[in-house]
C-alpha cells in the first residue's frame, strides 16, 4: 500500500491535494472582513509594509505588474495608479471570495481600465512566458502547497530584468520580540479572531502557518535556487515581516 | 539600517498632512494639479535623508506623493542641510544659493511649489463644518475671525517685541539678521571646503600622474 504524501496545514498535517481546498476555506471564511481584520492585527502597520513593498517594486508607468495573492487589491490601487493608463496591473488570487471582494473594492474606488482580475493557481500561473515587469504576492506565499513550483512559475512569466517581491510573515530577530509576538499570535489573534469575524480556528490557522513558513534565510536561498539572481531582503518591524527580492536574469 | 517600516511611517505621515492641508485650500489644488508628472527630489545632508515628492493629478485638483525611492526622472533636485530648508521654507526673500542649498533641473518647479506654499489658504471652516455642521461652523470661524483680528490689533506689535525681548534682551536666541548671516556663513565655508576638497584633488591626481610618468623612465 503506498502512504499518501503529506504537506503542513498550519501545524497539523495534511495530505497534499487537501491542503489547497483547505486554505481556500479559511479565506472563504475571513474574505468579507479580511481589511478590518488586517488593520485590526497588524494595529495599521500592514500599509505600511505594503507602501514599502511599492518602493521597492520600481514600478513605472507603461509597465505591467501582477499582483498574486492580492486579496483585496490594496497594492492593485496603487500600482494603477503608478503604471497609469499606457501599462496594466493583473490582480491574481486562488480564492473565488478575496477576488471577488478585491474586484468590487476596486471598482467602488473607480479604479478600473488598466486592471484585471484573473482567478489563478499561483503553481501554475496562466500567462505567457516572459509578460510582467514586477510580480507581487504579498502574505501569500505561505498558503501556497509547493513554494518551489510557485516561484518557478513566477520566474517563468517575468521578464528578463523583472523583479519578484515576497512580502510574508517571519522570523522576529530578537528573542524577547518573539515571545511577545508567540503571546499575541497564540492568544490574542485567535480572540479578535473570534470577536470579530467570529472564527476562532480561521485566525489560529493563520499564526500556525506563519511559523511553519520559511525563515529570511532559508527563503531567499529557495529563490536562488529557483532560478533568481540578486536575492535579497529587507527586516521590517524587527523581523515580524521580512520583504525579499530577486531579479530573473 | 534602520527599521523600513519607520521610514515608510514618515513618508506616510508628511504625504497625509501635506495632502489634508491642500484638500481645504482648493485654489492650491488647482495650481498644483497643473504641475502634474513634475517630481521634486530632496537630499539633506545633515540629518542625511532622501525624499520624493511626485505630483499628481485627480478630477478635484492635485495631490503630493511622498517617497523615500524613485527610479524615475526628477525635474528638480535640491540638496543641502535642514537647517537650509526650514529657512527656505520659512522666508519669502531667501534664494537656495544664498543658504547653500544646490539646485539641479528645473528651478521653475521650485519657484512654483515656494509660491503655492506662501499662498497656502486653509479653509478650517470645511472640516469644521463636517463635525458640527455648517451653521455652527461658520459662527464658530466668524467668531475666530473676529477675535483673532480684534487680539491682532490690541497686541498690535506684542509677538515682534517678545521675540525682540527673547532675542535682544534675554539673549535667549540670535536676532534674525544675526541668525541668517551665521546660516550664510556656514553656508559659504561649507562650499569654501567642497572648493578646496576639489582643488586637492586635482592636485592629488596631477601629482600622482608625474610620480607614474618618473616611474616608467627609471
Amino acid at each position: 500500500m503506498t502512504e499518501r504524501k503529506t504537506t503542513h496545514f498550519g501545524y497539523q498535517q495534511v495530505p497534499v491535494d487537501e491542503k489547497a481546498g483547505r486554505v481556500a476555506d479559511v479565506f472563504h471564511s475571513v474574505a468579507a472582513r479580511y481589511d478590518v481584520m488586517n488593520d485590526l492585527m497588524s494595529g495599521g502597520v500592514h500599509r505600511l509594509w505594503k507602501r514599502f513593498t511599492i518602493e521597492l517594486s520600481a514600478a513605472r508607468p507603461g509597465q505591467s505588474i501582477l499582483d498574486i495573492a492580492g486579496g483585496t487589491g490594496d497594492l492593485t490601487a496603487r500600482f494603477s495608479r503608478i503604471v497609469g493608463p499606457t501599462g496594466k496591473v493583473v490582480l491574481a488570487d486562488i480564492n473565488e471570495s478575496m477576488l471577488k471582494v478585491g474586484r468590487d473594492r476596486l471598482l467602488d474606488r473607480g479604479i478600473a481600465g488598466n486592471v484585471e482580475t484573473v482567478q489563478a493557481d499561483a503553481q501554475y500561473l496562466p500567462f505567457p512566458d516572459n509578460t510582467f515587469d514586477c510580480i507581487t504576492i504579498a502574505f501569500g506565499l505561505r498558503n501556497v502547497t509547493d513554494k518551489d513550483l510557485a516561484l518557478r512559475s513566477m520566474l517563468r512569466v517575468l521578464k528578463p530584468g523583472g523583479r519578484l517581491l515576497v512580502l510574508e510573515f517571519s522570523k522576529p530577530q530578537s528573542k524577547l520580540l518573539e515571545k511577545v509576538y508567540d503571546q499575541y499570535s497564540f492568544r490574542l489573534l485567535p480572540f479578535m479572531g473570534k470577536l470579530v469575524a467570529d472564527d476562532a480556528d480561521s485566525y489560529r490557522y493563520l499564526a500556525e502557518s506563519i511559523r511553519m513558513h520559511p525563515d529570511q534565510e532559508t527563503l531567499k536561498s529557495m529563490m536562488g535556487e529557483a532560478g533568481f539572481v540578486d536575492c535579497e531582503f529587507h527586516n521590517m518591524t524587527g523581523g515580524i515581516v521580512a520583504l525579499h527580492k530577486g531579479i530573473k536574469p | 539600517m534602520t527599521d523600513p517600516t519607520f521610514r515608510a511611517g514618515f513618508d506616510a505621515t508628511l504625504e497625509t498632512a501635506i495632502n489634508s492641508a491642500l484638500r481645504y485650500d482648493p485654489g492650491s489644488r488647482t495650481r498644483l494639479a497643473k504641475l502634474a508628472g513634475k517630481v521634486l527630489g530632496v537630499t539633506l545632508t545633515a540629518p542625511a535623508m532622501s525624499l520624493f515628492l511626485l505630483i499628481e493629478e485627480e478630477e478635484d485638483g492635485g495631490y503630493v506623493e511622498v517617497h523615500s525611492r524613485w527610479q524615475g526622472e526628477v525635474t528638480t533636485e535640491l540638496s543641502g542641510s535642514a537647517l537650509a530648508f526650514v529657512q527656505l521654507l520659512r522666508n519669502r526673500d531667501a534664494t537656495p544659493a544664498k543658504l547653500g542649498v544646490t539646485v539641479r533641473g528645473s528651478s521653475a518647479l521650485l519657484a512654483e511649489l515656494q509660491a503655492i506654499l506662501r499662498d497656502l489658504d486653509i479653509d478650517w471652516e470645511e472640516p469644521l463644518a463636517k463635525l458640527i455642521g455648517d451653521s455652527p461652523a461658520h459662527q464658530l470661524g466668524a467668531g475666530v475671525r473676529l477675535a483673532a483680528g480684534w487680539l491682532k490689533d490690541a497686541l498690535g506689535a506684542a509677538p515682534k517685541a517678545g521675540a525682540e525681548a527673547v532675542s535682544e534682551e534675554w539673549r535667549m536666541t540670535p536676532p534674525e539678521p544675526q541668525f541668517e548671516a551665521f546660516a550664510e556663513d556656514v553656508a559659504a565655508f561649507v562650499q569654501g571646503v567642497d572648493r578646496l576638497e576639489a582643488r586637492l584633488q586635482v592636485l592629488r591626481s596631477k601629482f600622482e600622474g608625474r610620480d607614474g610618468a618618473d616611474g616608467g623612465e627609471k
